[in-house]
């Protein structure tokens, strides 16, 4: 098969025959572009069905930054939301305050939502914490990724709850979740590894990570399908992060041998079972400054919040 | 064949007729970090490309 203007050779889709865009393992098939966005909408609905994430009445609130994968996310949300009951999609927009990062990535989520009609919220650092990052992290730059997390979090729990969410949904991909794997495995971190959000309790509005089988170049090929592919600015911090070492080891692995970050979800799972009714896990309880959920005397927040002197 | 890199650079190789996967490879790029267009149109890395073809090589690992 012919390109229009050079002279390439690609392999039609195994379904249609019209020109595949990519090549999919397990089983193994290449897929137009058509039939990539329906394969790729399919493992998102299954992903949310299979694991209850979506029940009628939810209100949604969608971690949006305006980077891929939670552009992927709304996008997809938007398009399965026709087949859910009484379900509603808001956008949370966290602005960290980082120099010559986050404006443009918000500018992007800002023109995602009114493009699709979908609610959407910017809450900032300073608001919430007196400070944009690039500040709180002066001297401490190497800390970064972990101070930017644990507030991040934060503000998307207290952001979720101002605006009467249910759940709070992620972009979290395949690979994120097997990096994060193989960093708490680094650590020595057993609970942190197998801490499921996912659990509704009093304490906690549930998290869902609807694209967390779907590994990272395959949300790509979908935006790139839809039009939606943006190339935004790198976080600045991202240097200073162990993911990074990480993310590069597993994507050798993955391509060496495929199915690699598959594995790794499947073993977090299996030790998951292994330790249920162990006591692996810390009692929750409350923050004896703050009152939110804690597994310690002190809560991440509130102990970072020390720790900045603030 | 004409490359643009991830960072919007350009080189051209000589290689004759060969797949994306061996492009790339020889960039020393890893497939799985990458999507991969041939004359503008998306492309599995089975796809073989060949003297007339440019080639535009997009990082989809993004930190933020």
């Amino acid at each position: 098969m012919s390109d229009r203007e050079g002279t390439s050779k690609i392999t039609g889709c195994t379904l249609c025959h019209e020109p595949a865009v990519a090549r999919i393992r397990e089983p193994d098939r290449h897929l137009c572009a058509a039939h990539f966005i329906e394969f790729f909408e399919d493992r998102v609905a299954r992903t949310i069905r299979t694991e209850q994430q979506v029940k009628p009445g939810d209100r949604i609130a969608v971690a949006l930054s305006g980077g891929k994968d939670s552009t992927a996310l709304l996008l997809v949300l938007s398009r399965l939301l026709p087949t859910w009951e009484r379900v509603h999609l808001v956008a949370i927009t966290i602005d960290e305050g980082i120099e010559g990062y986050r404006n443009e990535t918000v500018q992007a989520a800002v023109q995602l939502t009114e493009t699709l009609g979908i609610e959407q919220h910017t809450v900032s650092f300073p608001e919430l914490f007196g400070d944009n990052l690039d500040t709180l992290l002066i001297g401490r730059e190497a800390e970064a990724c972990t101070v930017c997390g644990i507030l991040r979090k934060k503000a998307l729990a207290v952001a979720a709850e101002k605006y009467g969410a249910t759940k709070i949904a992620t972009g979290h991909n395949l690979d994120d979740e097997a990096q994060s794997v193989l960093m708490n495995m680094l650590r020595g971190d057993l609970p942190r590894l197998i801490r499921d959000a996912t659990k509704e309790t009093p304490s906690f509005i549930p998290r869902i990570k609807p694209l967390a089988l779907t590994p990272e170049k395959e949300i790509a090929i979908y935006l790139f399908i839809c039009n939606a592919w943006k190339v935004l600015p790198e976080c600045p911090y991202t240097r200073f992060a162990l993911r990074a070492e990480v993310r590069g080891m597993l994507s050798k692995l993955e391509f060496q041998n495929p199915g690699t970050l598959q594995h790794l979800i499947e073993s977090k799972k299996k030790i998951e079972q292994y330790c249920t009714d162990m006591p692996v896990m810390d009692t929750l309880r409350r923050c004896r400054e703050c009152g939110d959920p804690s597994s310690g005397d002190l809560c991440q927040v509130c102990r970072l919040r020390h720790s900045l002197g603030r | 064949m004409k490359i643009i890199l991830p960072d919007n650079s350009k080189k051209t190789i000589d290689t004759g007729a060969c797949t994306i996967e061996q492009v790339l490879i020889a960039l020393d790029i890893n497939p799985v970090e990458v999507i991969v267009s041939v004359n503008g149109r998306l492309v599995p890395e089975d796809a073989v490309a060949t003297e007339n073809d440019e080639i535009r090589i997009i990082r989809v690992a993004h930190g933020g």
